[in-house]
């Protein structure tokens, strides 16, 4: 098991490898000279010129990204071009706020699609199920900023309930956890229907019936524990989705996670703060991924058997 | 049904359980009376090292806890008065390239020891612009000597109208020499000022505090160096303008810095909320690049200039909350003359510049980019419709505001949107906008007899013959064209009834320091 | 035997078809979507006739700004006086086209990746599809940021960086179909018989994993107009003055007080759009799939 573990860890190395080349290769390539950010309005060309010098802009490509990895091999993930802070303390501040709102998103979520895809598998083909289905659809279906808008117009403008942005406490959060939250809910319930239609066709479950369970049981200790698996799936795929994802919410609410960090440098043309948070956020996704495997194995003892083979 | 209402009531306990969390966790506490300034400010802090930043919304942060040598004032003693003492208490030129300042013997930095500021802080100060990005505030500054500890002698290059004036500037506030030696920690917050930093979450909120032993506590209130009025400052960025509002009427925030305008009839309403308006000293204007064909053609670039309903377009981009304007200069800057003829919206003159252009049928296609995003998308959009109806076909090409930058610097665009905030110096508009080769001139104009008569409105110490030369200048670049000065942009900024002390800037960069909202 | 092998697959191809149609059509929901689709294709496809760009589409007209909905103007008008209803309706050819032209593009590229994973396996394998992998951990937006940076701002531009993030999981798909039929007798005589591999992936890759490749295509066509919408929103989609939803969303978006229709409607349009579109590919994933046919 902790083989296992080691190896998935192992594999990281060339993830960050390749994102990082690609970022770094795709930030010099686009338009937009980082120097004459930093330089501000009134700067001369020779202005301009030094601190190209000095961020070391006017060194070919490879030479570059050489230096830069040679910083990442010793801890170092540079500093920002525009704040001069380190990248990986400016991460890490941002990082609880961008977890705290996807992991409220993904209790929202969880929270509705649950009961709604159980729901539904039960009452299959009824105009119970149909609608539950197309309150679900809703969610994928609309652009989650202009939820974001909606839920503004409705809950700050004209009911006043809820704050309209920035992060000042649990009232703020609501807004922007319904609206990423809501657009995770239609793909796990979808799941969670048609895994709890798999189930229920099983033959534990009739006999799970016949030996006089009550329905509420036989759904919910026979039936969702069998059916958890392909749910927790879909749940940890939309985890790394909603931690690089929800930079329209991040923007749309102000709140200050990594979305807009990496939105924000990537407009301000900051190299070292885009490769170094987006490495960060490919190295994280594959721990989330890890752990939603580790998960797996607890809930399904097959699973487990064939890592400790496997390793 | 039953598991209906079981499911309900599980959420519900959840959602009360997070609440709970959330709840004790939220609260900042024991402010209750205290005085806080809660600020909303519509872009993030990035960078608070004074000489190594240089985005407006940090110089209005550092403003309340370092000090500059001379304070640039508001306006509000007239327009001829903006530069008074401060932490230099007088000055003179000694002859053309020296200035003698005296300094304030009273003054110490915000650290523990109180250390005293002196002529070496000053000294340390300005050497170490020169190798920072605010050199280009002190362009021409050759060195300064320690006379005793509270003179100092700076050396310039050539004599120059405006260099005293250069020493406002925010980022050339004076900073202390021991902290750089110490090795302190982030050795550029400590200054002079009434407040200090407390605490800084990037993207969240800067929050600085009230100094309580500040040298200044005795200089009355009326005097800019006076203690600062609020027990802490609060600026929160609040990047959506609507938020931003909402925010401000539900008091989240005591002042909404730049509200939309089509938002503010219900700033308006809000009994609770005042809505203030000033002229303001930002001018958007479109532009050309001379060098591309065929706008190297001064007749063409005059016929675009008379096809611009410039009305429309302040209209269109700010609600009419603005003034159109004919001259390339801010308003409110030395020597502003905007009585020219120029080139007023007038479609017919408009075609017989083109015919006289050579281009009698139009015909013409070409490319309109600027930054996306309000009001250029908005301008952009007026402008296009204005142009078809001289038969010039154009394209809009909306960029990040980086790539634009770029592009223009490159000067890979043809007609492009651009914006100049400047309220203190002249020279910053003249020698950055249109000096041939400066960094700003993204029209690429070069022009010796422009170039000629900018040096002399920064050099020529008589101030008639000055002001002569600044309006041949500005009359000279009106009818050379290169760009067309669309409308100076109104201060709109909205605050909480109760707020006293405010001290506002045309171009934004307010002063917080003795703002307090009242009880 | 070329010919044989031919006129089966058709006569199977053609149950199939009817089978899915008669299974499709009995799915309410889809129904639904298609008859939207239909009509909103129509919309799209007629609005040049029942339009005139110049001055229906961009033509301002200042005296009739911002006036909510009313008889005249049934979505209101916008900042410059256009007629809200047209601009929206004018949009639907913008927003179809994005998404049919991404998702081909897409479908072509992931196509010719996935073939050439399954097939080369190994080495080519691993690197395509770590790839895609890591690809797919770069959040699309910021891929189509940069890609749109690179390349400027245009329709066509839009529709490369949005045809990127539906390559991947094409290329997973026809990759996988690839894996389970590579190595059976029909394709192993293909082969043998000289047929190039681009013919062998058309007569027998394709048609193999046809349903999981309509289910997908309906799917991202939806996903992909939101990013498009979403880009336009941060200011780097379709330039204006063209009335792609998107953009009409972002220039409702400063009007949300004052004029909240502006950014209701638009946003309407494009979630019934994509509902439309998915509650199609639902029904096309129930019809399609084998472990419902009875």
């Amino acid at each position: 098991m902790i083989k296992y573990i080691l190896k998935r860890l192992v594999m990281l190395i060339p993830v960050i490898l390749v994102t990082s080349f690609l970022i770094f290769w795709a930030m010099s390539l686009t338009g937009g000279d980082p120097a004459l950010q930093i330089a501000g309005d009134k700067a001369t060309p020779e202005q301009v010129e030094q601190i190209r010098e000095e961020l070391g802009l006017n060194d070919p490509f490879l030479v570059r990204y050489a230096k830069y990895m040679a910083g990442m091999v010793t801890g170092d993930m540079g500093q920002s071009y525009v704040t001069k802070r380190d990248v990986f303390k400016t991460f890490m501040e941002r990082l609880p706020n961008t977890l705290m709102l996807g992991g409220a998103a993904v209790l929202i979520a969880v929270l509705v699609s649950l009961p709604l895809g159980i729901y539904t598998a039960i009452h299959q083909n009824t105009w119970k199920d149909t609608a539950g289905m197309i309150f679900a659809l809703f969610g994928t279906s609309m652009p989650n900023f202009w939820l974001g808008l909606m839920l503004i117009i409705i809950f700050s403008l004209t009911l006043g309930w809820l704050p309209s942005g920035g992060k000042t406490g649990f009232a703020s959060l609501i807004l922007p956890a319904v609206t990423v939250g809501f657009g995770l809910a239609a793909l796990i319930t979808r799941t969670t229907r048609s895994s709890m239609l798999d189930v229920l066709r099983q033959d534990y479950m009739t006999t799970a019936r016949a030996k006089g369970c009550s329905e509420k049981r036989v759904i919910y200790t026979h039936g969702l524990k069998n059916a958890l698996i392909p749910i927790i799936t879909a749940i940890g795929l939309q985890m790394s989705l909603v931690i690089t994802g929800s930079v329209l919410a991040e923007t749309v609410f102000s709140w200050p996670g990594i979305g807009r960090l990496v939105y924000d440098s990537i407009s301000k043309r900051d190299t070292p703060m885009v490769t170094g948070s987006i490495i960060l956020c490919s190295v994280l996704m594959c721990i989330i991924n890890l752990v939603v495997d580790l998960i797996y194995a607890f809930f399904d003892p097959r699973i487990k058997a064939q890592y400790s083979k496997k390793g | 049904m039953k598991k209906t209402i079981a499911l309900l009531l599980c959420l519900v306990m959840l959602v009360g359980v997070l609440a709970g969390c959330g709840g004790s966790g939220g609260g900042s506490g024991s402010s209750a009376d205290k005085k806080v300034l809660r600020i909303g400010t519509e872009a993030d802090i990035d960078n608070l090292n004074l000489q190594t930043q240089q985005n407006a919304i940090n110089n209005v942060v550092l403003k309340n806890t370092h000090q500059t040598l001379v304070f640039f004032n508001n306006g509000s003693r007239g327009d001829d008065v903006r530069f008074d003492p401060c932490l230099a208490t007088d000055w003179t030129f000694e002859d053309d390239t020296h200035i003698l300042m005296h300094l304030r013997d009273d003054v110490h930095f915000n650290d523990e020891a109180k250390t005293p500021m002196t002529a070496e802080d000053v000294k340390f100060t300005l050497d170490m612009a020169m190798d920072n990005l605010v050199a280009t505030a002190l362009a021409g500054y050759v060195g300064c000597e320690i006379v005793d500890d509270y003179t100092i002698r700076i050396e310039i290059e050539t004599y120059n109208n405006e260099f005293v004036q250069s020493l406002a500037s925010v980022p050339l506030s004076i900073q202390s020499k021991k902290a750089y030696d110490d090795g302190v920690e982030d050795p550029y917050y400590i200054g002079t000022g009434p407040y200090k930093f407390d605490e800084w979450v990037e993207g969240e909120y800067c929050r600085l505090v009230k100094v309580e032993d500040y040298w200044g506590n005795d200089l009355p209130a009326d005097d800019n160096l006076a203690p600062g009025a609020s027990d802490v400052i609060e600026f929160r960025p609040y990047i959506e303008a609507s938020s931003r509002v909402i925010a401000l009427q539900t008091g989240e925030i005591d002042v909404c810095v730049n509200p939309p305008i089509n938002e503010l009839q219900y700033l308006e309403e809000d009994e609770n909320v005042t809505v203030y308006e000033q002229p303001g000293t930002r001018l958007f204007y479109f532009a050309f690049n001379v060098t591309k064909e065929p706008w190297d053609n001064q007749t063409l670039r005059q016929a675009v200039a008379c096809a611009i309903d410039r009305d429309a377009v302040l209209q269109a981009a700010v609600y009419g909350k603005g003034t159109p304007q004919t001259t390339i200069l801010n308003r409110g800057l030395w020597g502003f003359y905007d009585d020219m003829e120029g080139f007023d919206y007038d479609v017919d003159r408009a075609k017989s510049l083109m015919a006289e252009a050579g281009y009698p049928n139009g015909g013409i296609s070409t490319t309109l980019s600027y930054s996306n995003g309000a009001p250029y998308e908005q301008i952009a959009t007026v402008i296009q419709a204005n142009l078809k109806a001289i038969g010039i076909d154009v394209t809009l090409s909306p960029m990040e505001e980086a790539t634009h930058k770029s592009n223009c610097v490159d000067g890979g665009q043809e007609l492009f949107l651009w914006r100049w905030n400047e309220d203190s110096k002249v020279d910053f508009v003249y020698r950055d906008l249109f000096y041939t080769g400066s960094g700003s001139n993204y029209h690429h104009y070069s022009d010796a007899h422009a170039d000629e008569l900018i040096d002399k409105v920064a050099t020529e110490k008589d101030q008639d013959v000055r002001l002569a030369a600044a309006k041949e200048l500005q009359e000279y670049l009106v009818d050379a064209c290169p760009q067309v000065p669309l409308y100076i942009a109104n201060l709109v900024i909205a605050y909480n009834k109760n707020l006293q002390g405010t001290y506002l800037y045309g171009g934004g960069n307010h002063d917080w320091r003795h703002a307090y909202v009242a009880d | 035997m070329a010919t044989e092998t031919k006129a089966t697959t058709k006569v199977k191809s053609r149950t199939l078809f009817q089978e899915t149609w008669r299974r499709l059509i009995k799915n309410r929901g889809a129904i639904v979507g298609m008859v939207f689709l239909i009509l909103l294709i129509a919309v799209a496809v007629l609005s040049p006739v029942l339009f005139d760009y110049e001055t229906d589409i961009i033509g301002q007209n200042m005296a009739e700004a911002l006036q909510p909905p009313n008889a005249a103007h049934w979505f209101g008008t916008d900042e410059y006086g256009r007629d809200l209803f047209a601009r929206v309706l004018y949009g639907a050819r913008y927003s179809l086209i994005i998404g049919v032209g991404a998702v081909m593009l897409g479908l072509i590229v992931g196509t010719i990746l996935g073939s050439a994973a399954g097939f080369k396996g190994g080495i080519t394998d691993s690197i395509i599809m770590r790839g895609i992998d890591i690809f797919y951990s770069i959040p699309n937006i910021m891929t189509a940021v940069v890609i749109v940076s690179l390349l400027g701002t245009s329709t066509v531009n839009l529709m490369i960086a949005l045809a990127f993030s539906c390559a991947s999981s094409f290329a997973r798909i026809v990759r996988a179909s690839v894996m389970t039929i590579r190595d059976q007798e029909y394709v192993e005589s293909s082969y043998a018989m000289g047929l190039p591999t681009w013919k062998i992936i058309v007569k027998h890759i394709l048609p193999n994993c046809l349903s999981p490749i309509i289910v997908q295509i309906t799917l991202l066509i939806g996903t992909t107009i939101i990013s498009a919408s979403s880009l336009s929103f941060l200011g780097i989609g379709v330039p204006a003055p063209a009335p792609e939803w998107g953009a009409l969303l972002s220039a409702g978006r400063g009007h949300i007080r004052d004029a909240s229709y502006m950014c209701v409607i638009p946003g309407l349009a494009i979630m019934f759009t994509v509902l439309a579109l998915n509650l199609l590919g639902d029904g096309l994933r129930d019809a399609l799939d084998p472990k419902l046919k009875k």
